[in-house]
Parts: C-alpha cells; structure tokens; sequence
C-alpha cells in the first residue's frame, strides 16, 4: 500500500486551483521510518508528503486544531479515519463544503515492530465512508470479529480481572493524551476535569485514573470507531481498547449491529433506541 | 455448651477483605421523579417495611442518570447502586427510559469486565402504582449486596487528611 505519488500530485493540484489553505498529511519523521502527521500550508512543501502501510495515526483529530479551524482543509482518511470524520460531520464539528477528502482503501497499517496492528486484523470496514476521490480498488464490508483479548479477558474469573485491570489502573499517571489524540473528544471544557479537580483535588491516584478512564470510555461509547489513537498516544502503553471494545461488542451484538460512523447521520447507539433492545436484565 | 459459628461476609471481588461485625451495606438509589419515587412514596404511605440501607436520589427521568453517577456512587460510600424508572411505555418524556436502558446495559456490562460483580449495579422499573414492588425490590438488593461483601474497589482516598 503506497500513495505517495498520488497524494503528492493531488495535493499540488488542489494548491495550483486554490481549493485548501492547509493540506493534512503524513511525513517521515526524519530518524527511521515511522511517520508523523505534517500540516502542509507552502505548495513547495508538497514533496513531505508520503502515505504507506507506516502511516497510523487518524488524520481527523487535526480537524479540531486551530491550524484547520475555520480554513479550506485537505485531509488523508483510511477505513477507520472516515468513520470518526463522518461522526464529526454528523455533530456538526466540521462543514463538509470546507473539507477536500482523500479516501484510501486501506489494506491494513503495521506497527512499530512492523507487525499488522491488531485493529487492521480485525476491521470490518477498510474503505473510506466520506471522500472526494478514492484511491485503491474498495474490498467492501467484512464478517464482525470479536476482539480476541476481551474474549479471553472475559474467560478468566472476577478476581483476576479485577487484578488485571487495577495493574492498569495503576499505571495511567493522568496525563489525559488518550483524551487528546481521541478524534471524538473536542469538548472544550471535559467534564472528568471539573470532576476529578473536585473529588480528587487533582491528583493522580488508582481511583481518579479508574474515575477519568472510565467515564471517558462510557462517554465514548457507541461512537468508538477503533482508530487507537489514544493507544499510540499513551506513554504507559496502557491497553485502552479493551474498554472500547467492550463496548463495541456489547453495542453490536444487542443493538441491531450498529456499528459507529459508518451510516452518515448516524449519531450513535446512544441517540436512537428500539423497541426490542434487551430488557431482561431489568426487574 | 453450644457455640454459635458466625459466618464472616467476605468482599467478592477482594476476598482478602472481611466486613466488619454489624457491617450494613450502603445502597444509593437512584429514582425517577414521575413513577419510582412516587412508587416509594407509595410504600412508605402504605406502611410497607422495607431495610433502611438505601439512601434515594430524585433524578427528572431515568434517562437523567450518566453513567458516571454510578461510577462516582459506587467510588464514594455506596456498596451497590439501584437504578429505578418507568416501565417501557409509561415514561413521562415518551422515550427517555428507551435510551437510559441502553446506556445501563453497557454500563453494567463494563462495570463487570473491570471487576465489579454484576449485582453491584442493578435496575429495575417501578410504576407509580406498585408500591408493594418497590419494596421486593429493595428488599432483594439489599440481600444481594449483603451477599457481596463491602466494595472496597477504587474507593476515592481521603485526600484531606
């Protein structure tokens, strides 16, 4: 998988038409072969731009900044990048007529020890939703995976999940860039903030990390869309994604398969319900 | 002579913690104002008993309740937490009780992957009407959580001191 060639030339184009102030991209970042997303504003610096299966992060975050607030945007967008894009759409975070997107049909992106990532093993839609030109041949929706370690965390007993997860807990030193990096979290002022500043006086404890991840986590709930940026992010390399996709699991199987951003206009599992959802475990 | 063996109530998810002598379990609860609270209201105004352990919050509607209020419950005083609104169909707001079962099921199912047992939090709709059920309820939460043990599971630190 490499467009290299292709997001260079469009990038140019759109430059030479004066369709984007600010074209969002992936560039090497100059010491091995990892790559950091680059904000191209100069059409001489089109040259920066690379996209191969290196290229991890999602490039929608950086619609929330305020290099691209109220400006032309060009943007690169995989699978999982077009869904979290769809659901700011949908919320009215960004305007469509504003933004020129770049659809890749994603074959998968690897790690940093070149390994496929694990949410490209088990992703269902790797083509772009939202896009203005497509590149790759579209390889369409695939089978509903469950994700292999919350079906082996589920297997092991209470107490050693509680264990397991209080070890996690433990290790997050509260410095919010899972919130950060999180496409879908653009609240201006977080309310896990005003709460553990109230509660917990702001200090880093197993509770306000157990308090902030979880809440964080609920709020984010039937709008996840497994991008893992707030894993890349995190300097504890702490397993975020067993809690989102938990919760994935638990929205898909109850919830009429609903799966986040995929359906333009589609909010969420949490703005809609039916008739038939699960009652069974209410007296 | 005869010797009375009492058994020890043992924390579930922390087996190593045992309750103390007399220990009662806290429950919040947490009502919605137009068929669970008047629900218990009604058990009160009917003379119905019920165990004294919960402590009731008056939500507008089911749908009111964030997840994060049975997160910060159950890390505050609370050893359970009961979630009461109306029957599908009945609520106030037309729909309001639809989305809150939802985000409870989801919630619950999270709560238990991280630890929690399953019967910490728990649900229940209770009409305006059913005052003898309200007490079931209560009566039936309280024995489970007793069951439990005290939840001594990310309880918020005494930072104070």
């Amino acid at each position: 998988m490499d467009y290299t060639k292709q997001i260079q030339d469009i990038a140019a184009k759109l430059f030479a038409e004066n369709k984007i102030d600010v074209f969002v991209g992936y560039r090497m970042n100059g010491f091995d072969d990892n790559q950091v997303p680059v904000l191209v504003t100069d059409p001489r610096e089109v040259s920066l731009l690379v996209f191969t299966d290196k290229s991890v992060f999602n490039l929608s975050n950086y619609l929330k900044a305020d290099h691209t607030r109220n400006k032309r945007v060009g943007l690169v967008v995989k699978g999982c990048d077009s869904r979290s894009l769809n659901l700011l759409l949908t919320e009215g975070q960004v305007k469509r007529e504003k933004l020129y997107v770049v659809g890749i049909c994603c074959e998968g992106v690897v790690d940093d020890k070149g390994q496929k990532m694990q949410n490209c093993a088990e992703c269902m839609i790797p083509d772009a939703v939202v896009y203005d030109e497509l590149f790759g041949t579209p390889k369409g929706k695939k089978e509903y995976q469950v994700n292999v370690d919350v079906s082996a965390l589920s297997g092991k007993t209470l107490v050693k999940r509680r264990e397991y997860f209080e070890e996690i807990f433990g290790n997050c030193i509260r410095c919010n860039a899972c919130r950060h990096s999180c496409p879908l979290c653009y609240c201006a002022k977080c309310c896990i903030d005003q709460e553990t500043s109230t509660l917990y006086h702001g200090a880093n404890t197993t509770s306000s990390a157990f308090h902030a991840l979880m809440t964080w986590s609920l709020h984010l709930a039937g709008r996840c869309v497994d991008c893992r940026n707030c894993e890349k992010a995190c300097p504890s390399h702490l397993p975020l994604h067993l809690l989102h996709k938990q919760n994935e699991q638990v929205i898909y199987e109850n919830f009429q398969e609903h799966l986040a951003g995929v359906i333009p206009d589609d909010r969420g599992a949490f703005y809609k319900y039916s008739l038939k959802d699960p009652d069974d475990f209410i007296m | 002579m005869e010797t009375e063996v009492k058994e020890k109530t043992v924390s579930i998810e922390k087996p190593d913690i045992v309750a103390p002598e007399n220990w009662q379990p806290v429950i919040i609860g947490i009502l919605c104002n137009w068929c669970s609270y008047a629900g218990s209201d009604l058990t009160g105004t009917s003379r119905i008993q019920y165990p004294p352990n919960i402590r009731i919050i008056r939500v507008p509607c089911s749908s009111r309740v964030d997840p994060w209020f049975i997160i910060k419950a159950l890390q505050t005083t609370a050893d359970g937490v009961l979630i009461s609104g109306c029957h599908p169909g009945d609520c106030h707001y037309i729909s309001g009780n639809y989305y809150a079962r939802r985000r409870f099921l989801v919630t619950k199912k999270l709560l238990n992957m991280v630890g929690f047992h399953e019967d910490r939090v728990q649900f229940s709709w209770v009409s305006a009407a059913e005052g003898p059920k309200f007490a079931q309820v209560v009566a039936k939460v309280t024995g489970d959580i007793r069951k439990l043990g005290p939840l001594h599971l990310y309880k918020k630190e005494n930072l104070d001191k």
